[in-house]
Parts: structure tokens; sequence; C-alpha cells
């Protein structure tokens, strides 16, 4: 990629970089604000959650919280814009949500699962989209459990194997379809290959299909819209875009696959700001960030009369090394457009900005 | 002025004699190209030098002189000059063209470097400059006797030599430098290169790390004006909106008491007007959902390990190597008819070994795995197991062949194997050491440890085994 002829390409230019004395797995903007958060294990076998403020070229340490197990996962998705309350999964398998200027005891508590919960999601809060606000966890015993705040230690909605089945872990979960209040679905990613579409309108499995690796990551690109791409990232440096709009009764639904890093691509995240760019992180230490182009035409009909849909294509517009080590968690600042933060197993977390995403 | 090689015949030749070449034939009796002056017979023997027959002589037609140049004539008689007859040292002029030759021993030193040999056809037109400026009392020396004119020619050749090497070794030595020089040139254009791309690359930079501090002050200012409007418009609300608030407290439940003490957080100045709004969208979200359960299929997988594309293949070769080792029995041996039907079934065997194996009855548990492997010989656990208890029975031989049997069967190496592999390298490790052949029995520490990096015992045991060849080594 030569920089001199492709400065009309995005940048990602790395504005901050702060080393951490503890495993970040994941960072999260705090929504409405210049601050982040890094959640992770230290190296006592206990859980850390601190909060940094972005100020000029450095990143202040405004808080640190500890906790008894290490934490996983965390998601402000479920939260309205006031409270601004940190929904956390932790290595135990417990559902926390936790006010932050208030820390030593959660307002929501559950054990969910009896192993790690490996990937957390919300909906319904942040003044984006309708509906009751609902988190979901997935954990490596298998099973995804949808939850609601309001309601005390069961899960409104379990997806868990049939008895007697041996179970596979789940690795990733992510909310889409919340266009309104009734509608929504919870799409599940296993490590052997399964993505599984859950519709808690009518509590049945969707669609389901194997990518034959690993599925490490899945995101739709807007869950307050009618369900409209969802990319999913495996082993193996492949990642697929499936078309949502259309769904076919045999073939499911249509999608485009890349394959683009050697090595295992562990997150995806959509700009906030336009649903059509996304970056992937992978396990080289790498960052690529995606246009989709959709198709002419975005369904067909097939050869007995039913819809079908078209997958589009993708292009690469950068990419960039930052690390050897894997970049695990990835995200983008809901404010401010290109601003993101990303955070690696070297221990460091690194803020980025990537320009000219408004000539795309 | 140019100057001959040695040999005046233009093929090569081997002699290397300044003057005529004396034998067709080199020294070590290879037969060589003839010279051009054709074949030469061996007549005044080796003394090189000297021609072997009689040249014919040139002389010089006629002769100037100034104060720094000789002008000389010299016709040819008919024969064709190049470059390569004409030989010039700072005191001794020779042309050869076989069979002519023409030699002088000049009065003076010359400056042989300057000095020009023009060719036409019947004359050569020497000009030569002196290296003193003097007027000469003749062309050549006039008393000089064989030995000094012999002297002479050796030096004079001898020098051009000299002078030959040392202008390969200028020429080089000015080759490398212009290398260098494009070198150097080359590296700071790419310096310059990679300087402009910093350069813009900085400046982006810059420039994004300014729009981002605008960013933030604006968010900053933004958030001030909002939280005046509020406290502007909560002063007007705050009755109605009290008693409203009061009759929501008797129906709802815990999560709004949170956000009912009022903490006016510092950068947003909406606390106890947010609580106030919150309440009213309450009422517009709808009930938790009722609980469900969904059952779930996975894609069935028979590892535990995640699935990986390129390691398909590998899984399904070990998958279909049990399956067929399994199905393999040894059906064609007459005692059969006399056992059980039990006693036939390779891993009831297996089991009944492994009982035996644990309540130390070690020779019924090889017997029973041997009836086991007669009957099955694909399965690499029976020999794995066979392999623990001649290790008990101190069968060392055996336990070796009998672990490396297992490792055979236990191929392609996945993770499902990987236990059996590390329990394999194990014993035939011991079987080793026990038979003294320690640097075998390392080796096969060794790859157990690879398999499995983390067994401490492993460790330990193959740091025992070091110290031990170590000690044997120092002793012997």
């Amino acid at each position: 990629m030569s920089v001199g002829s492709g400065l009309e390409r995005p940048q990602v230019v790395s504005h901050v970089q702060q080393g951490l004395s503890y495993t970040v797995f994941d960072c999260k903007w705090v929504p409405r604000s210049a601050r982040l958060l890094c959640l992770g294990s230290a190296a006592r076998g206990t859980g850390l959650i601190q909060l940094y403020e972005l100020h000029g070229a450095r990143l202040q340490l405004l808080r640190e919280i500890e906790k008894p197990k290490p934490i996983k996962c965390g998601t402000f998705g479920a939260t309205s814009l006031q409270q601004r309350y940190l929904a956390t999964g932790d290595f135990d398998g417990n559902l926390n949500i936790w006010n932050l200027e208030a820390p030593e005891i959660p307002v929501y508590s559950v054990k969910g699962h009896k192993e790690i919960i490996n990937s957390i999601d919300g909906v319904g809060g942040l003044g984006i989209g309708e509906g009751a606000p609902e988190i979901v966890t997935g954990s490596r015993d298998g099973t995804v459990k949808v939850w609601d705040p309001r309601q005390k230690d069961t899960p409104v909605a379990n997806m868990e194997p049939v008895q007697g089945e041996s179970k596979r872990d789940c690795w990733t979960v992510a909310f889409g379809n919340a266009y309104n209040q009734e509608e929504r679905v919870v799409c599940a990613g296993y490590d052997n290959g399964d993505i599984k579409l859950f519709d808690l309108k009518t509590m049945s499995l969707r669609w389901e299909t194997n990518i034959k690796n690993g599925v490490c990551s899945v995101e739709f690109d807007r869950k307050d819209i009618n369900m409209n791409k969802l990319v999913a990232t495996s082993l193996e440096g492949k990642f697929h875009v499936f078309d949502m709009r259309t769904q076919h009764p045999t073939k499911g639904f249509a999608s485009v696959s890349e394959k683009a890093q050697k090595s295992t691509i562990w997150q995806v995240r959509h700009l906030p700001q336009n649903r059509d760019i996304f970056m992937t992180s992978g396990g080289s230490g790498s960052l690529h960030l995606w246009k989709y182009e959709y198709p002419a035409q975005r369904s067909k009909k097939d050869s007995e009369g039913s819809e079908m849909g078209v997958a589009g294509s993708v292009n690469l517009l950068q990419n960039v090394t930052l690390s050897t080590q894997p970049i695990s968690s990835l995200d983008w600042s809901p404010d401010k457009k290109g601003l993101c933060v990303c955070g690696a197993f070297d221990q460091t977390v690194r803020v980025l900005i990537v320009t000219k995403l408004n000539k795309i | 002025m140019t100057r001959a090689a040695f040999c005046p015949a233009p093929l090569r030749c081997e002699c290397w004699q300044p003057g005529w070449c004396p034998r067709p034939s080199g020294p070590s009796g290879l037969q060589l190209p003839a010279c051009a002056a054709g074949p030469r017979r061996l007549r005044r023997g080796s003394v090189p030098g000297e021609p072997a027959a009689m040249p014919v002589w040139l002389r010089e037609s006629g002769w100037r002189q100034t104060l720094t140049a000789v002008y000389l004539e010299l016709p040819l008689r008919g024969a064709r000059a190049t470059p390569a007859n004409i030989f010039c040292g700072e005191q001794y002029l020779k042309v050869s063209i076989p069979p002519f030759l023409f030699e002088a021993i000049l009065y003076a030193p010359i400056d042989d470097t300057n000095s020009t040999a023009k060719i036409e056809n019947e004359n050569i037109f020497f000009t030569l400059y002196k290296k003193e400026p003097a007027i000469w009392d003749s062309l050549t020396l006039a008393n000089a006797d064989k030995e000094k004119l012999q002297h002479l020619r050796e030096n004079a050749v001898l020098k051009a030599h000299e002078k030959a090497k040392e202008e390969t070794e200028a020429k080089k030595i000015t080759k490398q430098e212009h290398k260098k020089y494009a070198l150097e040139a080359t590296m700071k254009l790419e310096e310059a290169e990679r300087k402009r791309i910093e350069d813009l690359k900085e400046k982006e930079r810059q420039k994004v790390a300014k729009e981002l501090e605008l960013w933030k002050k604006q968010q900053k200012d933004a958030e001030k004006y909002e939280s005046l409007q509020k406290k502007r418009e909560l002063h007007q609300e705050i009755k109605p909106l009290k008693e409203r608030k009061n009759e929501k407290m008797n129906k709802t439940r815990i999560p709004n008491e949170g956000t009912s003490k009022t903490r006016l957080k510092s950068t947003k100045g909406h606390g106890s007007s947010s609580m106030f709004s919150q309440n009213l969208k309450e009422e517009q979200l709808p009930a938790p959902r009722s609980a469900a359960t969904i059952k779930v299929n996975f894609t069935p997988r028979v590892f535990p390990t995640a699935l990986r594309e390129s390691r398909v293949a590998e899984e399904e070769e070990w998958l279909h190597k049990q399956a067929e080792a399994r199905r393999v029995i040894n059906s064609d041996l007459s005692e059969l008819e006399d056992l059980k039907e039990e006693e036939k079934n390779p891993d009831w065997l297996k089991d009944k070994g492994n009982k035996m194996f644990a309540m130390g009855n070690y020779l019924g548990a090889v017997n029973a795995y041997n009836l086991a492997v007669r009957l099955n010989n694909k399965l690499p656990l029976l020999y794995l197991n066979r392999a623990a208890c001649h290790l008990k029975l101190r069968n060392l031989h055996k336990a070796i062949e009998d672990s490396s049997k297992a490792l055979e069967l236990l191929t392609p190496p996945v993770p499902d194997n990987e236990n059996a592999r590390v329990k394999a390298h194990v014993r035939r490790g011991t079987a080793f050491c026990q038979l003294e052949l320690y640097t075998e029995g390392l080796q096969d520490y060794e790859a157990a440890l690879k398999i499995n990096p983390k067994n401490k015992n492993i460790e330990e045991d193959a740091e025992k085994i070091r110290h031990l060849i170590q000690g044997t080594m120092q002793s012997s």
C-alpha cells in the first residue's frame, strides 16, 4: 500500500498509545464523552475496569475499579444515555451491571452461566432503537441467554443445546433487527463454525449455517434497522458478509467472503456513522478498513421463482499493522467520526483516528 | 604507447617469453595451437629471450630529434603491424612482426606513457618524448653489450608489467569509488522520499489531533449550554412533575430508585431532570419478555477444539484410521473357537488388562493385551498399555518396541491423540534410561515436552537425565 499515491485514501493515524499493566480484553467508549473504558484481567487473577480520558496526546487515568473475577467483555448497549451503566461479563459466568459512579455494588447481578462469558451485547439503550433494553450473553457452556435488567435471576430467552447433545463454545453474540418494539433477533457464532440466528419475537431458530471455521465475531451493520448486513469473522483469516434483506427458504442468505489476513480475525466493527464501512482486526496485529459495495440488484428470482439475495463486493480501503500481538478488541466512538480505540494482547490500548471517511 | 604481451604470436601460446616462441607445444607437452609464426624447430634449445630462428632485423630509415622529442621512422618491408606488435619501455623499444624484428636500446630514458606510434601502410612513425630535455648523440646506446642488452630488455619488460598492474589497480579503485558514489546518491534519494512521506503523515496526524481538540471543546460547550437550559426548564416544571413522580414511585420497582438519588454528574447537568423524563419514558417501554427457551442443535464435531479449515484433512484421516482399526478383526486363528464371546472383543480384553495392571498383576495384563493384539493389531492403546506393563516387568526392550509401535499407529498427530503420544514418549524414554541409553531417552522426553510443555514431571525428569549425561561425559 503506497502512501504517496494513496493519500486520497483514508489513513489510520495512531493518536495515543498507552501501555497497561494488565491484559486488556475489551475497550469501549463511554457514550457522549471523550472517555474510554478498558476491561481486563490483572496478573493476580482479579478483574480491572479502568476509566481514561483523552487529553491532547495522552490518556489520563480517571478511575480504576478492581473486581474479584477477571472481566472478559462489556457493553453500554442496554443503558440510557443519562445513566450510562456498564454491563460486564466475567470469567466466572457472572453478568453484572455497574454504575461507574458507585461501583462497589452492582446495579444488577446474576450468575448467568457455568463458564466464562465470551461475548456480550446490549440493545434498546442509548437512545438507539425501540423496545425494552436487553442484554445477551454467549458463553463457553454453549448457551446464549437474553436478560432484561428489570427481571432478576432468570433470562428472558435461553438458547441451549438439546438434552444429551455435546455443547460447543459460543464465541460471539450480536443483536439486530430491532426496528420496532416487538422485533428483535440475536445472532450467535460458535467455535465449530455454526452461525445461528434466533428470532426473539417468535422464539425460534430463524436461520443457521456453518462457515467451516470457528466464528470469532459477528455484528449487524445496525442494530436498530430492518436487518441489512451481517459480518461474521472467523479463524484462518476469513470473513463473510451476509446480505440479510432476502432470505431464501433453502439457501438462506447470500454472502460474499474474503480471505484477508493470514491469522484469525478477532473483531469486526461497523462505523456508527456509515454502515457500509467496517474495520476488522487480526491476530497479526493489523487492522483492515473495508467498504461494502452493493450489487446492482439486491435480489433476484431463482429457478422456482422464490426470491434470492445477491451479495455485493468488499473493497479494502486501508490496512495498517500496529502490533505484533492480536488486536482483540475494537470500538468506534459514536460521537466523533473516525475515532476508535483498540486493545491488543501486548498490553497496550491505542486510540486511532481514521481520516478522510467523509470522502468515501 | 601500446605494448605487446610477451609472445608476439597472436594466438595463445604458453611460452610468455619476450621475443620468439622457442617451441611449438607448451611446457606441459600439450598440443597447443601453433604460434602464428608457424611451426618452429627446437634448434637452439630453451634459452629464453633468444629467438630460435634468426629474425630479420629491421632498421629505421631515419630519425630526427628536438630538445624534447625524438622522431623515428621505421619501414616495415611489407609486414603488417598492429599495436600488439609494438613494445616500448622506458629505455627500450621493440617492434616484433615475425619474422621481422626491430630492437633499440635508447640513448636516454623516454616518457613511454605519452609517446606515440603511428602505424601506416609501409611505415611506423614513432614520436618519443624525452624524459630529460637534452640532445642525444645517437639514437641507441652504442657500446651496449649483450648482457646489458638483456638486462635492459628484462627491466623494460618488468616495468611494463608493473605499469600494467598499476593501471588495472587504479581502474579498479576508480570503479569502486564510482559505485560507492552511485550508491550514496540512491540512498540520499530514497531517504528524501521517505522523509517526504513521513512529513505528510506527521501533518495528517497534527491536523487530526487539532480537529479532535476542537471537537472536544465543542462537546463541552454544548453540554454546558444544555445543562443551563435544563436548569431553567426544571424550575418551571418542578411542581407538577413532583406529584406525578410520587405516584410512580409506588408502582415501579428498584432500578429506578437507583437513579432517583440526585447526583448531579459534573460533566452532564442532567441528573435531576433526567430522572423525571425517564420516569415518563418508563411507561412507554414494553414489559420484559415472557421467558422462553429455544433448543439448539450443533453441527456435529468429534474434536473439542474449534473448527479450522486447514486442519480438516488431517482430522479426517485420524478419524478414518480409528474407525478402521476398530473394524479390523484377525479372525483366522483356530484357537479363537475356544474363547468365550466376550474374550473375542479387543475392547473387553483391554479393560481386563487395565484392571489387572491396576491390581499389580502385570503378567496377566500382558497376556490380555497379547490376545487383544492378535485379534486387532491396529489399536494404538493396546500397545501403549502393554508397554507400561513391560516397564513394570523390566522387559525394557519389549517396552521400547511397544511404545514405538504405538507411536507409529498414532499418526497423523492431532490434538485428540496428544495424551497418548505424550505417554508413549515418556514410557519409551524411561525404558531407554533404564537401559542406560540416556541420549535416546532424553530425545523421547524432549519430544514429550514438545507436545505438552506444561507437564512439570516430564520437565524434571528431562533435567535429571541431562545431568546424568553430563556426569557420564565428564567421567569418561
